[in-house]
């Protein structure tokens, strides 16, 4: 807004300019005659339009520098970590943060962003940081794991702090088409180091000038007359910032005059500190594609990975080295130039006695390290900042994300982000070269925080740093089986008629359509498994048995169970779609799962937790939502059932990769043909959605256990398990059950399964089992007696 | 917006322990009984508990939506905490955002285990006040003797 107001501004200026102009030339032309114009009356004429000439300038220097100097692009955060006494972590973890942080290694650390680590014990210093709440200052504090626990975190004085939260982890930015990119740093974090190499290299009279060095110039026209070309500028910081921000690129005469009278009319409103500050975030200094890096602040970042308060003497001359040309001297296609170019400066500072000798030449022996594969690093996770981006356009325009410096906080966890992102590239590339899909295999993956409806990581492609068609947003694909859920969560609703021990005709089944054309959906082993429990059709998921489930239950009761589990989408009411020959989005199917694994209540998935103007004010907050959309109680009636899936049904595979006191549910899900593989699955913390297949819909001759689930398997390994627990209640009953028998039973027997039921559901009925483990130790401690007495 | 009575009601309400001495004003639901305090249980990390306190200091100065902020980093905290559910739900009713104060209080019920029926009744009482300034007598009256009961038990 600000921005459209000045520019109208400048134009009326300009116009009204002219017409002045013209009401000189009118007066030429009707009034005076050429003969009585005496040379002092050229002399005031001309002053007075270099007067106007410079008044103009002078509105043109302090507008723009009074006003919004940047567009800045938005910049987009991970969520921060809170670690406290009792937070769930593994040890490795805290170290892959900080080093995504690049906090950096110290002995000991003394300065912000800096830590060391023994074992499961970590000493940090904090860098502060401002949030919506509060700001954060830096601490030095004493960390202690054990095993996956944070056990202890104390502040320096060794007494117990209760929280802290740590600065957070850059993810990107939301740029404009013409990507002009910086990070404004204020001059009190900038190292005096950098300045005064800066003020010795490019001004050295910075201090004492009034924006124009004559002396400079002088000095620089005898050099470039000894050498017969440009070898030396006389440009003073402020002439060059002048350049950089008011003109063209034109090496002009006139260009050349604007750029004075400007120097000195900016020298005369402002201070010399507010000029260097403004050098220092406008300086060109290389390019990332399309992005142009601009300032101190982000060439720190960019090349060193760091803040600029962190660089050190070796880096300053670098950037510093730059200054002259940003390509010419690039690092990575002319080391060399670069190198002879920094130690020309380091020889400058020892001329200057600003360093000495040795510490030049200790300097000179090291090497410019800079980052590699600098441009991957600025557009990481490009599938989540989409998601970032939709959410955002809902309150923003375009225009204010790309230029107002906004501070986006979102929900991502980068350490998740960072594992779900290798299990997808690495479980594709093994199964797309197994299955001999020729790079063809697709994936997405999505995990949300159950409580919250919080999207902690999100991949949409095989190789998650492509930035291209987001399956996880827009891939609408059939869900197969992954509907049955929704099919017995309407049954069991009804529970004067429906509970998992309700049996059901397993026998194959033929349907008429309305127009008389028949369907005759076969089990995926191909057989009939005659009357069998609720919970046993669904584990193993029977297509026939479903079927004829989803038609005692009816569509409308289906459909309704389905909006109420946040599907916004109408399914067409034919049978089919009982077996989810319906298209949804991984993230429709998240949301659906996300209602299930959080006991019925809805929240919105969410990516954005709030935002921040640029001086850090509080714009808009994206609250935590829950709705009750089903009854708790029935919920994890449901919840028991799909934990069978991964006890003894389809996904039983995933069992043996889960400690024995963890809990997880899900449903696994294929399509005809094995043209799409799907795992759903939650603990109680998070819930996390897999899908796997070819663009163009082709077999892949994976099914949802063979190709989801293992992937699914991959990314919870990674994750602190959290397991899923049913607790008895006035509500609800827990038991365990003998499936064959439909009758309670002990936990110790074989095929005993346990279950939810709403109250007044459960079988009353026990039966012995005398295979079960409890009876053999009973015998045995029988045994044992008999042979003392 | 905001009015200075109801920034009083959700310091008071809110945090009761600050307001030991000052009554909270009545709001306009007939026949409610007495309030009764709820804290967090005593299981309640350092770190949420540090967290409420900043929440509560933020609520006196008339904050609420950092008071927000800060009840939801609880939340994050201890996602099966019932009494942080209650205080989020507590706070959004006084914001006027009574459709998200009833889904977090049935929340709260839904976590909070079968003997906690101070805190039931807490929330019973959030959805009663909610459907009531929703216009829904019928069902505030319901919610309302929900509420009672429980605190009749």
């Amino acid at each position: 807004m600000q921005k459209k107001t000045r520019k109208r501004k400048t134009k009326k200026i300009s116009k009204r300019s002219g017409r002045r102009s013209a009401v000189v030339r009118s007066k030429n032309n009707n009034g005076v005659g050429l003969h009585t114009i005496r040379w002092w009356h050229v002399l005031l004429g001309l002053f007075v339009v270099f007067a106007g000439y410079c008044v103009y300038l002078d509105f043109v220097v302090r507008d723009q520098f009074e006003g919004k100097r940047w567009a800045l692009p938005a910049q987009v955060y991970a969520r921060p970590l809170e670690l406290y006494a009792g937070l769930a972590m593994r040890q490795n973890d805290l170290e892959r943060e900080l080093n995504m942080l690049h906090y950096r290694y110290a002995y000991p650390p003394a300065s912000p962003g800096s830590f060391q680590r023994d074992g499961s014990n970590y000493d940090i210093v904090t860098r502060p940081f401002a949030f919506w709440d509060t700001s954060e200052p830096t601490r030095h504090i004493h960390v202690t794991f054990t095993g996956d626990v944070v056990s202890r975190v104390s502040g320096d004085n060794g007494q117990a702090v209760a929280l802290v939260r740590f600065d957070p982890v850059l993810i990107g930015g939301i740029y404009p088409a013409r990507k002009e990119d910086r990070i404004l740093v204020q001059l009190k974090e900038v190292p005096q180091e950098l300045i005064k190499v800066l003020i010795a290299v490019e001004d050295r009279k910075f201090y004492s000038h009034h924006g124009v060095d004559p002396r400079a110039i002088a000095r620089a026209m005898l050099a470039n007359l000894r050498a017969g070309a440009t070898v030396q500028g006389g440009s003073t910081l402020t002439q060059q910032l002048v350049k950089n921000f008011f003109l063209s690129n034109k090496r002009t005469l006139w260009r050349k005059f604007n750029e004075v009278i400007m120097a000195l009319l900016l020298e005369t409103h402002y201070s010399k500190d507010e000029i260097l500050e403004s050098y220092i975030n406008e300086v060109y200094l290389g390019q990332d594609g399309p992005r142009a890096i601009h300032g101190f602040g982000l060439a720190s970042q960019f090349y060193f990975n760091k803040p600029i308060s962190d660089l050190d003497l070796n880096q300053i001359c670098t950037l510093v080295a730059m200054i002259r040309g940003p390509s010419y001297y690039n690092p990575d296609r002319h080391p060399k130039r670069l190198r002879a170019r920094r130690d020309h400066i380091l020889d400058l500072l020892v001329e200057q006695k600003i360093i000495g000798a040795r510490l030049a030449s200790e300097v000179k022996a090291s090497a410019i390290k800079v980052v590699t594969n600098r441009h991957l690093a600025t557009s990481s996770h490009p599938a989540f900042m989409e998601l970032v981006n939709r959410q955002l356009r809902q309150f923003y325009h375009q225009e204010d994300l790309t230029s107002e410096g906004l501070k986006i906080f979102t929900t991502l966890d980068p350490l998740i982000q960072d594992d779900v992102e290798t299990a997808v590239r690495q479980r594709t590339t093994q199964l797309d070269r197994q299955r001999h899909l020729h790079g063809d295999l697709q994936a997405a993956a999505i995990v949300a925080s159950v409580t919250s409806g919080e999207i902690k990581a999100l991949v949409s492609d095989a190789n998650p740093l492509f930035a291209g068609f987001n399956r996880a947003l827009d891939a609408t694909r059939q869900i197969g089986s992954l509907m049955k859920p929704v099919v017995y969560l309407s049954a069991l609703a009804e529970k004067d008629k429906y509970n998992w021990l309700t049996t059901i005709d397993d026998s194959s089944i033929t349907l008429k359509g309305a127009d008389g054309s028949t369907w005759s959906p076969k089990n995926y082993d191909h057989e009939s498994h005659g009357e069998v429990p609720l919970i046993t059709a669904l584990s193993h998921s029977y297509n026939q048995a479903t079927v004829r489930l989803g038609m005692q239950v009816g569509f409308p009761a289906i459909n309704d169970t389905l909006h109420r589990l946040g599907v916004s989408r109408d399914l067409p009411a034919y049978p089919a779609m009982i077996l989810g020959a319906s298209e949804m989005t991984p993230m429709e199917v998240l949301q659906m799962y996300q209602t299930m694994a959080a006991n019925g209540f809805r929240s919105p998935l969410r990516a954005i937790r709030e935002v921040l103007g640029s001086n850090g004010q509080p714009l808009r907050h994206y609250p935590i939502q829950v709705q009750q959309a089903f009854n708790s109680n029935l919920m994890q009636v449901l919840d028991s059932g799909l934990a069978q899936v991964v006890e003894q049904g389809t996904a039983r595979s995933l069992r043996a990769r889960l400690a024995p006191n963890i809990t997880v549910a899900g449903k696994t899900g294929t399509t005809d043909d094995t043209r799409d593989s799907w795992f759903a699955g939650f603990d109680a913390a998070h819930v996390v959605v897999v899908w796997m297949g070819t663009d163009d819909n082709k077999p892949t001759g994976l099914s949802g256990s063979s190709g989801a689930l293992p992937l699914w398997g991959d990314i919870y390994k990674k994750m602190v398990p959290v397991t899923l627990a049913f607790e008895n209640s006035d509500e609800l009953a827990v038991h365990w059950v003998d499936l064959k028998s439909r009758l309670l039973t002990d936990a110790e027997c074989q095929n005993a399964v346990q279950l939810a039921f709403l109250p007044g559901t459960a079988p009353t009925e026990t039966i012995n089992c005398t295979t079960g483990i409890r009876s053999k130790i009973e015998n045995t401690v029988n045994w044992l007696k008999g042979l003392f007495q | 917006m905001v009015s200075p009575r109801h920034i009083i009601v959700v310091i008071c309400s809110l945090f009761p322990i600050a307001c030991t001495t000052t009554r909270p004003p009545a709001l306009e639901v007939p026949s409610e009984p007495a309030s009764k305090i709820i804290t967090p249980a005593p299981t309640t990390s350092p770190a949420v508990v540090d967290l409420l306190n900043q929440a509560r200091a933020a609520t006196q100065q008339g904050q609420l939506q950092r008071a927000e902020v800060l009840l939801e980093r609880t939340v994050r905290i201890e996602p099966r905490n019932p009494t942080l559910w209650n205080y989020l739900a507590k706070l959004r009713l006084h914001q006027g955002r009574l459709q998200e104060a009833m889904g977090l209080a049935a929340k709260s019920n839904a976590l909070s285990s079968s003997t906690d029926d101070k805190l039931k009744a807490d929330n019973w009482r959030i959805i009663a006040h909610a459907r009531y300034q929703q216009g829904d007598m019928a069902g505030a009256r319901k919610a309302q003797l929900k509420a009672d009961a429980l605190l009749n038990k």
